[in-house]
């Protein structure tokens, strides 16, 4: 126990020396407390911002390398591509959408009259020729339930192949209802306009209300919303051949980590994807976003590294002065009989004295002024991120990707010091006053105190 | 029976070629106060720091109650079995004089209840006053200094009491306050009181001395 009261009155015997001490702490621990704290909320918006943006993987062809090559044709992505591509480790959550114009067989479309196709088959000899678009088959396309815009009123939503739902609208104008079997047609065709009409054979599993806009600009069925059929995107790619063309299929893909990214672009590759196609994330939207808040937390993270080294160096060098100051006093202690380990606990029990008066004080002024730091640190790097795009952009190329996006930079974090983070300071605090309190000991250890006093003599 | 033994002990310091001290033997015993002689640079230091426990000796043994220091745990040694009076006090400077003597009980392992009490009477025996004691060593005078070391030597109640010089840098009315309280020591508490010193009054009160000279310690005076 006397161990503990003599280092306080230590503490306090060599109040110059140790306030110089403390000031090197009590600057080592605000900056942490600074750093930390801007690096932990960074972290936190970071990750948030992750997972938002940036995951998102585009697909889409390289209009520059399109140009070199001068054909005129894109290759395509098929359908098992896609599929493929969706088995990958690195993606997150994926969605495969399908879509056809198609045309009744023995059933009518709203608004039929105002114009578009007959709706019947045209043949001329053995060759098929386009049907006359009047309706649209959807596969996998179910976001205005979500949203709340489309219900079901009646029956379930497609699960097996070949069912489907229809809107209020087109049920009552043909007089359907669940169970029913509707038949339309689809044009397919080859690149060499090779025509094929495939007649899919639907069950309606379910009638839904629909709130959507009727139309766009103009009053015609096949871009009146209740004639979309709605049903699965195996119902609708199961027939096509691989070289068909006449169904638009997207795919969107989700990483699980944008930094997944360069990983991902080689395995579509392996997997047979075209390199007339480029393979991006949203990444413009996101770097402007969360941009400043990286950079900020990079410089935070260096200045804090350099400050922890520094520091360290120069506590080191102070304990040691000051040990070589005290090693007079610490040979009387072991002339009186002390143990090493027990002289060696009180210096220890010193510097974490020091330490947790700095700790104290660090902690409230740093979380104070943490914030007008973070502040400024961030306009700097909001300023040279907008400079960087003014005066990174390639002129006479404009970026389709950022056009639209209206997503500003995040221009405040709000730096709050969680439990998470006092506990690393602290857990620095601590490596600090042992650091100090090795240097110590590894001196005392190195002059042999006692002997010093047989020199004294 | 001998408290401390000296068996035939040599010492050099490390780097240097000569015996300081080079085979002394001797025995000292519990109730007598011993004074030890010598020309100044003749080892009377030295011999004190190694009876001390400070270092150990390069050839020959000394023995604590038939016990080789080199053997035992020196740190309790020092903390429990004797007590020094050295020549340049070394006292912990920037404490005061009874916050002294208080860690030296604490070190010690003494247990008193009230070891500040006990240790403003100690001071008190050897001239010091309750506000001298609080003062901060290094504010005390070469005689206090003197006089707090005496005390702290005392303060854990060993059985080897030994000094250098202890009077050295006291008056002589001091000087005589002082050789009486280590005589009763001695004679009065049993215990074994050893001195180097250049004062005719201490060997005039001394039951034994010894000379060194050249590395040899020679007896002047036995009993
Ligand atoms: N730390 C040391 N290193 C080397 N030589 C020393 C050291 N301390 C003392 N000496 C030498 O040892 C001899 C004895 O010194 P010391 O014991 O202090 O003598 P005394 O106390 O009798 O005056 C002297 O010659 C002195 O120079
Ligand atoms: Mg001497």
């Amino acid at each position: 126990m006397y161990i503990f009261q003599n280092a306080l009155k230590n503490v306090v015997r060599n109040k110059g020396r140790n306030i110089l001490i403390g000031i090197i702490i009590f600057a080592i621990i605000t900056t942490t407390v600074i750093t930390l704290g801007i690096n932990n909320t960074a972290n936190g918006i970071i990750d948030d911002y992750k997972t938002r943006f940036g995951s998102e993987v585009t697909i889409t062809p390289d209009m520059q390398k399109i140009m070199k090559s001068g054909t005129s044709l894109t290759p395509r992505i098929t359908i098992e591509q896609r599929k493929e591509f969706s088995q990958s480790k690195y993606i997150k959550e994926y969605k495969l959408t399908a879509n056809a114009g198609i045309s009744g067989e023995n059933i009518k479309a709203v608004d039929e009259a105002t114009g578009g196709g007959s709706g019947t088959t045209g043949m001329v000899g053995d060759k098929s020729e386009f049907i006359n678009p009047t309706m649209q088959l959807i596969g996998n396309q179910f976001d205005d339930f979500q949203k709340g815009i489309r219900e079901i009123t009646d029956g379930k939503m497609p699960e097996n192949d070949n069912e489907c739902i229809v809107s209020k609208e087109l049920a009552e104008l043909n007089n359907l209802s669940v169970g029913d079997v509707i038949d339309v047609t689809a044009s397919l065709f080859t690149d060499d306009i090779d025509v094929r009409n495939v007649i899919y054979t639907l069950t309606i599993t379910g009638i839904y209300f629909d709130g959507t806009e009727e139309y766009g600009m103009f009053a015609n069925p096949y871009l009146n919303r209740r004639n979309e059929v709605l049903t699965t995107f195996e119902t609708i790619t199961n027939v096509v051949q691989t070289d068909e063309n006449g169904i638009t299929v997207g795919s969107r893909y989700f990483l699980k980590d944008p930094d997944m990214l360069a990983a991902f672009t080689t395995e579509l590759k392996a997997k047979g994807l075209n390199d007339i196609f480029k393979v991006t994330t949203d990444e413009n939207s996101y770097n402007r976003v969360v941009g400043p808040v990286e950079g900020l937390r990079s410089v935070s993270i260096t200045f804090m590294i350099i400050v922890l080294i520094l520091g360290s160096i120069i506590l080191i060098l102070l304990t040691s002065i000051a040990i070589r100051e005290r090693k007079y006093e610490i040979g009387v202690l072991r002339a009186m009989g002390m143990k090493k380990i027990k002289v060696a606990l009180g210096l220890w029990v010193e510097m974490l004295t020091i330490t947790a008066i700095c700790l104290v004080i660090g902690i409230g002024i740093g979380s104070i002024i943490a914030q007008p730091v973070s502040n400024v640190l961030l306009e700097g790097q909001i300023e040279n991120a907008q400079s960087d795009i003014e005066g990174g952009n390639v002129p006479g190329f404009v970026d389709m990707s950022s056009i639209g996006t209206s997503d500003e930079p995040i221009s405040k974090l709000d730096i709050s010091l969680g439990l998470h983070t006092t506990l690393q300071i602290i857990g620095i605090s601590l490596m600090l006053a042992t650091i100090a309190g090795l240097a110590a000991i590894i001196k005392i250890t190195k002059y042999e105190p006692i002997k010093i006093l047989m020199e004294r003599n | 029976m001998s408290v401390l033994t000296l068996n035939n002990v040599s010492y050099k310091y490390e780097g240097t070629k000569k015996n300081v001290l080079a085979g002394i033997s001797a025995e000292f015993e519990m109730g007598k106060v011993y004074a030890i002689v010598g020309k100044s640079g003749s080892g009377k230091s030295t011999l004190l720091s190694l009876m001390a426990g400070l270092d150990v000796c390069v050839n020959g043994e000394i023995m604590y109650n038939g016990k080789d220091l080199k053997k035992i745990d020196r740190d309790i040694y020092r903390a429990k079995g004797i007590g020094v009076i050295f020549q340049a006090f070394n006292l912990i400077t920037n404490a005061t004089a009874v916050e002294n003597i208080v860690l030296s009980m604490n070190i010690s392992g003494v247990n008193d209840k009230n070891k500040k009490s006990y240790a403003y009477a100690l001071l008190e025996k050897v001239g010091i006053d309750c506000e001298t004691a609080e003062r901060k060593v290094l504010k005390l005078s070469g005689g206090e200094q003197q006089r707090v070391g005496i005390a702290r030597a005392l303060s854990h109640n060993p059985d080897i009491v030994i000094a250098d010089e202890p009077t050295g840098n006291l008056d002589k009315d001091t000087e005589a306050d002082v050789l009486g309280i280590l005589t009763s020591l001695a004679h009065d508490d049993g215990k074994c009181v050893i001195i180097v010193t250049h004062s005719r009054k201490v060997t005039s009160i001394a039951d034994e001395i010894w000379g060194i000279n050249d590395g040899k310690m020679i007896p002047v005076k036995q009993q």
